[in-house]
């Protein structure tokens, strides 16, 4: 039987292994075929699009967007090129059977490997240079912006501060990351400056339709400004940390509000004359009413209410955790919770949900930072299983059981 | 012709279990490496697996977000510590001194206690996962995360880790110190720096990086051990610390760690690609400068880990790394200039080194999209990167390994692998490396972060991430044929003889597995493809023949 | 009566091109070293670049001991100056030591290998002495950047030093066993030049840590 000098095959297996390798390439082309097929119907947009970061925001974006394209668009011709010349000389220079002559021993050549190092080259220094151009216009930081926020990551929330035109003065602070009454409100339009402060680890500031991110280091503070466009008010925006930051990374999660600026200008005077309103809540040791003018604030140390209708249930947080995991609480009856929250610079709170803590919203106490004390009044509840969240941090729940 | 005579070759024998744990054979510990790393290659590849579940639909199925986070640290940890970089390390160890010419490595007791390292430090490892938690601040182990604080990086799992790598870096460093020496000074006669064999260039280079990066890290891990269990300042910003100087230090030796990862498996298939397209390398001085600029300038290019910390110097970093991609693509046309013209068969290692072009080539450009600091901006910590280094360390490096595994096990052995199972193997592992990550490019510009253990299925992310874990059991299902073709192939392989592939290099030149001491004689060497010149003779080439012998003669019999 | 003992030295054996290129140059041992000395300064680098960034982000170097109210202090006499004077000495003597065993006088070679060795244990008491004194007047890993930068750059300035002490020692004993002579000595060149060095290395560190100027407080 002949044999190939590689391969050291008879014909007939050799017959079979072709058969095989071209099996095996048609499952190839059919398994490529369908998985394209299947990715570009499940990400429910058009394939060309997916390719593409979203739609931008702000004016920002709109220029790293603008870039992206230029980039992409030279990324996938050259792929198509190179690929296609792999593809066309695999499929050309296929070893005939038998064929045994060697083909011609080219070495190199001194004029090949000039034209593919400088092409890349003038190609690559085009892209560092429209870069670069996009870098500047992306990462300046005005002297004078308009509106001066800071977000203040910590383990595991967003918090927003509203700073004053110094840039050090707070106007209003923002405990919720998300929701209607949460998040970061943004006025359209202007220049914002955004100021980045860390409690304890690395944490980072992504929100994709900014396609922008920045890492928010403790130990500094990292600044950028953005613009949302005028067209997006109304609108709200995802953002999460994109810094990993511990056990409760992936519920860093925060909103973007944007407002027209006479909406924002509305939305900030009305949040500070709240705060003027109600007293801040006090530093650590000292316990502040919940609102109510008749205040029951003194705890007592058995957890017995000193004066008021229902008994006090004792909560506490420390280290983003209920140090309670099941509280029982009166059918029918108001009664309150006193909660102290032992971390410091954190904000949370205690809310109660029906059933479990994705369930409807019954209560919501107020949000304040640690290390301090707050009494909630708590509305009378009809027996049954509830759970009690902390609405800046979903993981933190427990069970409450009213009987 | 001139030959050096040494000892006849010696009688085959089965070695016992006390020889291979005593062994100074370069061979021999080439073969421990590559089982050592084999071993941790999978046990990764469970951890990915664990990764893969999860992330498949929203909802937190299978691990608490603690526990996932432990997985993908010590995910990455083996793959890069335990299997890549010792695997690269072990086909350099068996192939180098047989390429040229030399009987070991230049510090066999040494090459012995480089390798031993290894299995302790995956012992040290994998005992973390019951010592309370394995370390779980990502394989980058950022600080303040790293610290011992509260929320932060508590018990003994982050300390094994630091203990682990250190041992693992110096493994690797008393292992270049030992090629280096050896490709420098152990030469066969005749053998020039510029007639040795591309794998054995990359892994001079690879030596060269290894030996002056590696105990960069060591400093870094050192400092960190320190902040974390002396009351130390280095890192934790609550002390004075700076929590960007243990990027800086860090990165300055990871990222040419990419570069120790990545250029022996280029090293592997511009060895492949010659031999199965029966023409020489085209280009092997371009080579060998492209290959030594990359070393060099994967020195400069750290801070590109860096660009959204607001800390670097970006327009600089955004420019040497787009600079490195010149030599990165002059390579990769050279190579696809070996197959042009050739008479190519489509054995199985010259499939894995075609995968080895395709997926390195789309590895390159994303990583050159990622050089642009604005864009940078939009896909950092996203998955866009999870698929960038996957397509170059997966689609590269993994598929180099299987083409080099391919390719020599023959030697190793002295049989055949099944070129069946190869090819079932090879189709399975490229349909399910491609299924799981390309979705990944998408992800990430839609704006899935890393290291998350679940998202919302409001964000849209579902069903390319179930599509990415389809691929992933696709690639696991494809190392049942290879695991299968080794267990067969050993027991039962077509015998391989000295060259069942028409090399060109000298370990073709000397029997499958070679003896002791490698060589009874030598060819004469006076061009990079000794074995082929013997074989053909006076062949005509274009351009560039081989050079005139400019070494000293060694007169036999010394 | 002399015994043989060419076929015991490896120029004679079948792997005599594992330790000695017959195209001369320096000998594989040596050019070990010397890479693995590479690596040891990339590892001192790292160290050091540390040192350099706390030092550039310090407010004030040295800074203020909290406990004491005054900026931490390290003082040159009577330990340091001393033992750095003599870390230089060692290093003559033990390239005195080479030079002798080239030219294959033993005896001179061992006696002043005996002396770096003795003076490295010198070295290493008085820095372990130097520990104990600082520790007392408050200054330790954990006395903030300053006690861990000088602890961590000095600490590991002393393991090496300890490392090479031992490899002196076991220099020192294959000398008095005879195991070294012109043609072989490729252990002694190997040691001294770790020695050398660990001695540069010292230098360094004494200029930066000892001799550069502080910063005052910045405004």
């Amino acid at each position: 039987m002949a044999r190939s000098p590689r391969t050291g095959r008879s014909p007939s297996a050799r017959f079979g292994i072709r058969a095989l390798v071209v099996g095996l390439i048609l499952v190839v082309a059919v398994g490529a075929a369908i998985a394209v097929g299947v990715d570009v119907a499940l990400t429910g947009q058009s394939f060309v699009s997916s390719f593409f970061p979203p739609v931008a925001v702000t004016d920002q974006g709109e220029r790293i967007r603008d870039l992206y394209g230029i980039v992409f668009f030279i990324a996938v011709a050259i792929f198509f090129l190179v690929e296609g010349l792999i593809i066309w000389t695999v499929v050309r220079y296929k070893r005939r059977p038998g064929d045994d002559e060697l083909p011609v021993q080219t070495h190199g050549n001194m004029i090949a490997e000039t034209v593919w190092t400088v092409v890349p080259t003038i190609i690559v220094a085009f892209l560092f240079i429209i870069s670069w151009q996009t870098l500047n216009v992306v990462d300046t930081v005005s002297a004078t912006p308009e509106t001066r926020i800071r977000a203040v990551a910590g383990q595991f929330q967003w918090s927003f501060d509203y700073l004053a035109d110094d840039g050090k003065t707070v106007l209003y602070q923002q405990f919720l990351p998300t929701g209607e009454d949460g998040g970061m409100t943004v006025p359209t339009g202007r220049t914002i400056k955004l100021d980045l402060t860390s409690l304890d680890v690395i944490h980072a500031f992504y929100v994709p339709q900014f396609l922008f991110k920045r890492d928010v280091v403790p130990g500094r503070t990292n600044s950028f400004e953005f613009n949302v466009k005028d067209s997006d008010a109304g609108q709200t925006f995802r953002g999460q940390c994109a810094e990993l930051c511990g056990a409760g990374h992936r519920i860093m999660l925060f909103e973007v509000h944007a407002l027209t600026p006479a909406d924002y200008d509305a939305w900030l005077q009305a949040r500070i004359a709240e705060k003027a309103a109600a007293p801040t809540p006090a530093p650590s040791g000292a316990p502040a009413p919940s609102g109510e003018p008749a205040a029951s604030g003194q705890p007592a140390a058995s957890g017995q209410p000193a004066t008021g209708a229902g008994p006090t249930l004792i909560v506490s947080a420390i280290n983003v955790a209920f140090e309670q995991t099941a509280l029982t609480g009166p059918a029918n009856t108001p009664f309150k919770i006193e909660f102290d929250n032992k971390d410091a610079s954190v904000p949370h709170n205690v809310a109660i949900h029906e059933g479990s803590p994705t369930g409807p919203e019954l209560f919501k106490g107020e949000v304040f930072p640690g290390v301090a004390k707050k009494t909630y009044d708590v509305p009378a509840l009809p027996a049954g299983a509830y759970a009690f969240v902390c609405t800046v941090h979903p993981n933190m729940t427990g069970t409450l059981t009213v009987n | 012709m001139a030959t050096t005579a040494l000892h006849p070759a010696a009688p085959a024998y089965r070695s016992s279990l006390y020889d291979w744990v005593t062994t100074t054979d370069h061979k021999k510990i080439g073969i421990l490496y590559v089982i050592n790393s084999f071993v941790f290659f999978f046990i990764g590849g469970l951890l990915a697996m664990g990764v893969r579940l999860e992330l498949a639909q929203p909802g937190l199925q299978f691990v608490a977000d603690q526990t996932y986070n432990e997985i993908f640290t010590m995910h990455a940890t083996f793959m890069i510590f335990l299997f890549v970089i010792p695997m690269l390390a072990g086909f350099g160890n068996y192939i180098v001194p047989l390429q040229i010419g030399a009987p070991d490595m230049a510090f066999p007791r040494i090459n012995a206690l480089s390798f031993w390292m290894l299995p302790l430090a995956g012992i040290l490892l994998l005992l973390s996962f019951v010592t309370g938690g394995s370390a779980a601040a990502g394989w980058t182990s950022y600080s303040p995360l790293a610290q011992d604080r509260p929320l932060g990086a508590v018990g003994p799992g982050q300390d094994l880790w630091v203990v682990a790598l250190v041992l693992i870096g110096t493994s690797s460093i008393l292992g270049a110190v030992n090629f280096l020496v050896t490709m420098f000074k152990m030469r066969a006669p005749g053998m020039t720096l510029f007639r040795m064999p591309i794998m054995t260039w990359t892994v001079l280079v690879t030596s060269v990086l290894v030996l002056m990066a590696t105990p960069v890290i060591t400093s870094a891990l050192i400092m960190l051990f320190i902040d974390r269990n002396y009351g130390g300042s280095f890192f934790d910003p609550a002390n004075g610390g700076d929590a960007i100087l243990y990027q800086n230090i860090f990165w300055f030796y990871s990222h040419p760690a990419v570069y120790v990862m990545v250029l022996p498996a280029m090293g592997m298939i511009s060895e492949i690609l010659p031999v199965f397209s029966r023409k020489p390398l085209f280009g092997y001085r371009a080579f060998v400068f492209a290959t030594a600029a990359i070393g060099a300038l994967g020195f400069s290019v750290w801070a590109h880990h860096m660009f959204t910390t607001g800390a670097v110097y970006l327009p600089f970093f955004s420019f040497v790394t787009f600079l490195i991609a010149i030599p990165t693509g002059v390579k990769m046309f050279n190579w696809i200039f070996t197959l042009w013209g050739g008479k190519l068969t489509f054995s199985t290692p010259l499939l894995f080194a075609l995968g080895f072009l395709s997926m390195f080539l789309i590895g390159g450009i994303n990583g050159a999209v990622s050089a642009s600091v604005p864009v940078d901006f939009a896909i950092h910590d996203t998955y866009w990167v999870v698929a960038h280094l996957h397509y170059v360390l997966f689609g590269g490096s993994v598929f180099g390994i299987m083409g080099g595994l391919y390719y020599w096990f023959p030697k190793m052995t002295g049989r055949m692998m099944s070129e069946s199972l190869g090819k079932v193997q090879f189709v399975l592992m490229f349909v399910g490396f491609n299924l799981t990550f390309f979705p990944m490019h998408q992800l990430g510009l839609a704006g899935m972060p890393r290291r998350i253990a679940d998202y919302s299925s409001a964000s849209g992310w579902n069903d390319l991430n179930l599509l990415a874990t389809i691929g992933g059991f696709t690639i696991a299902a494809s190392m049942l044929p290879l695991l299968w073709n080794v267990f067969v192939s050993l027991r039962s392989g077509e015998p391989a003889g000295d060259d069942p592939w028409e090399g060109n290099t000298l370990e073709w030149a000397t029997s499958s597995p070679p003896p002791p001491y490698n060589f009874d004689h030598l060819p004469p060497i006076r061009s990079e493809r000794p074995v082929f010149d013997q074989r053909h003779g006076d062949v005509p080439h274009t351009k560039t023949p081989p050079g005139p012998d400019r070494t000293q003669q060694i007169p036999a019999g010394r | 009566m002399t015994t043989d003992t060419t076929a015991l030295t490896t120029e004679h054996s079948p792997v005599a091109g594992l330790a000695h290129d017959a195209r001369g140059g320096i000998s594989n041992p040596v050019l070990g070293m010397l890479l693995f000395i590479t690596s040891e300064v990339m590892f001192f680098a790292g160290l050091f670049a540390a040192y350099f960034n706390v030092r550039a982000n310090a407010a004030q170097w040295p800074p203020i001991n909290p406990e004491s109210g005054e900026a931490f202090h390290i003082a040159i006499f009577p330990l340091v100056g001393p033992a750095t004077v003599l870390l230089i000495l060692s290093s003559f003597t033990c390239q005195f030591a080479v030079w002798a065993i080239r030219r294959n006088d033993r005896t001179a070679f061992l006696r002043n290998i005996a002396v770096t060795f003795g003076i490295g244990v010198v070295f290493l008491i008085m820095q372990g002495i130097d520990y104990a004194e600082l520790g007392r007047e408050g200054l330790t890993l954990s006395s903030g950047t300053y006690g861990t930068t000088y602890f961590t750059l000095t600490g590991f300035h002393g393991a090496h030093v300890f490392a090479g002490v031992i490899m002196l020692g076991v220099v020192l004993y294959r000398g008095m066993a005879g195991q070294f002579s012109a043609r072989h000595h490729d252990a002694v060149e190997a040691a001294s030049l770790y020695w050398h060095f660990v001695d540069v290395v010292w230098i360094l560190l004494f200029s930066l840590l000892y001799l550069l100027p502080g910063n005052a407080p910045r405004v």
